[in-house]
């Protein structure tokens, strides 16, 4: 295991980039798919139909169409952003879709009744959404999220066809001096693997605890 | 409000389509080398080689061993390449026929599959070059022309005919850089590499304050510098020179500051077969068809005479 002894200093420094922009685009799409789960099932047409186009555009384009046109379109129309920044908000404009997806999926778990009741009671809109709806969709969607983490996570693989050095990236590097692909991809495909248990196991736990018991 | 609805889902995906055909056409249009992998043209060398094929050496019944890897290829009727379909001048598919392969490597690959078999009769499997030493060690391929540069350390995983080439890493920068004039001048600025290539380890050793930006092809590599996403692009010379020559955009500068040798990539241990393909190689070096093709492909790209193959077995792991 000498090749990953020498190399271990760059490695761990790709690994903590992965992680990075998994955390990172992890937390922004949550925020932002919440947003869009919002906007959703608002009364108003002209959000909701801009969260659908939203939801549909993300979810019907490959992510490394989108990465390559973010990297290498954009600059053409004025736009040069570093490449780490580039993936990590593609990333969370991709999977911001699936997230709201999900969320969604655990609106549909908020009794009708309850959504009459705020209004009954007089809750604005937006009082209803932060008090009533999202805290029991979000509950109720904390394994469809998690899933989804574990997809963000899998997909930062994809920035290293950009030219970000992350975990991919860097196993390709090894690879190119000691010529030993099967080795080298299955001890990298070994640390995405641990990196989904970890995400997968949290999701589990948190979802323990915050399950509504019906 | 239902039929809203049902319009908007017909409607959305056919828009999201329409945007990024649009997006994509826009970032094309607006350079030749676009991404991904346009093509520069080069289809002319297929008839300044067909007088090549057709006298091409075939080998001796007697060269092909029984129980051989080349009495094998000879019994299935094909020979299995891994090769290049998007590197200009060494190995791509022409744009307008895509069965066509072009290139230096291309069409030695096809010399070769003549030698085996008589007939240029090759199938491609496109290399992601992270996996050319596992599709040499499980035999999916019989052998790798994908300017494969020779190296101690791949030497233990496989087995190197040649080298059959000899080339170096060059410079490249935008045609109005005139502060960059080769390797030397590259400390702390952002270098473009290959992701699999030799300049990923070459650039780092000569220039430790450089900063490596890598990208998975040379269209991509050669967009991005002329999008200004680094200072130069390190490749080999050979590759940059058909670049410069087809995109106004970027120049070489200075001369390749390393000597890469690239070998026919084979599965390892296999003596024989090796010195099947030393004998193919020495003898299309003696009779001038290993200078025909170069000129046809490599030649048309560099302003200069046609050089000595190098010699075979010269280079530690050949």
């Amino acid at each position: 295991m000498n090749i990953f002894a020498d190399s271990a200093g760059p490695l761990l420094e790709a690994l903590g980039t992965t992680v990075m922009m998994a955390v990172i685009a992890g937390v922004a799409a949550i925020v932002l798919g919440t947003v869009v789960t919002a906007a959703r099932i608002s009364p108003i047409p002209v959000l909701r139909g801009l969260a659908f186009a939203y939801v549909q555009f993300f979810v019907n384009v490959p992510l490394l169409v989108l990465l390559i046109l973010a990297v290498f379109a954009l600059p053409d129309a004025g736009l040069l952003l570093p490449l780490t920044p580039t993936a990590i908000i593609v990333l969370a404009l991709y999977e911001a879709a699936y997230v709201a997806e999900a969320i969604r999926s655990g609106v549909n778990t908020v009794g009708t009744g309850q959504i009459e009741a705020s209004r009954a009671l007089g809750f604005t809109l937006v009082q209803s959404l932060r008090l009533v709806v999202v805290p029991q969709a979000l509950r109720a969607a904390v394994q469809p999220i998690g899933n989804v983490m574990i997809a963000l996570t899998m997909n930062t693989a994809l920035a290293a066809a950009v030219g970000v050095v992350e975990l991919t990236s860097e196993a390709n590097k090894l690879n190119l001096v000691e010529a030993q692909p099967i080795l080298i991809f299955t001890v990298a495909g070994l640390i995405y693997m641990a990196l989904a248990l970890v995400i997968g196991l949290a999701a589990g736990r948190i979802e323990k605890r915050v399950a509504i018991k019906r | 409000m239902p039929s809203t609805r049902k319009t908007l889902q017909r409607g959305i995906p056919l828009l999201a389509i329409t945007v990024t055909a649009a997006l994509a056409f826009s970032g094309c249009s607006s350079d030749s080398s676009a991404v991904p992998g346009a093509a520069p043209s080069s289809s002319a060398s297929t008839d300044a080689l067909a007088s090549v094929y057709d006298n091409a050496v075939v080998a001796d019944a007697a060269a092909l061993l029984p129980d051989s890897t080349m009495a094998k290829i000879k019994a299935r009727g094909k020979l299995v390449v891994a090769e290049a379909l998007d590197a200009p001048l060494l190995s791509q598919q022409n744009p307008s026929s895509p069965d066509d392969v072009e290139g230096f490597d291309a069409d030695l690959a096809k010399l070769l599959a003549i030698y085996i078999l008589g007939e240029p009769n090759v199938e491609i499997i496109p290399p992601a070059s992270e996996t050319r030493e596992a599709l040499l060690q499980n035999g999916t391929v019989d052998v790798v022309f994908n300017t494969y540069t020779i190296t101690t350390q791949r030497d233990e995983q496989v087995d190197f005919a040649g080298p059959y080439l000899q080339s170096g890493l060059a410079v490249a920068v935008k045609s109005d850089n005139t502060d960059i004039q080769g390797i030397d001048d590259l400390g702390g600025k952002k270098v473009i590499v290959g992701a699999n290539t030799p300049a990923v380890t070459a650039v780092p050793e000569k220039q430790p304050t450089a900063e490596i930006v890598s990208f998975g092809t040379d269209p991509e590599a050669v967009q991005a510098l002329t999008q200004g996403r680094g200072d130069a692009y390190v490749q080999d010379f050979t590759l940059l020179a058909s670049d410069a020559a087809s995109n106004s955009a970027i120049k070489v500068v200075g001369q390749p500051f390393t000597t890469e040798s690239y070998g026919i990539g084979l599965k390892d241990g296999d003596a024989a077969f090796k010195s099947f393909i030393n004998d193919w190689l020495t003898k299309i070096e003696a009779n001038g068809d290993w200078a025909k093709v170069w000129d046809a492909t490599l030649g048309s790209a560099v302003e200069s005479s046609t050089p000595t193959p190098p010699a075979i077995g010269s280079v530690p792991g050949s």
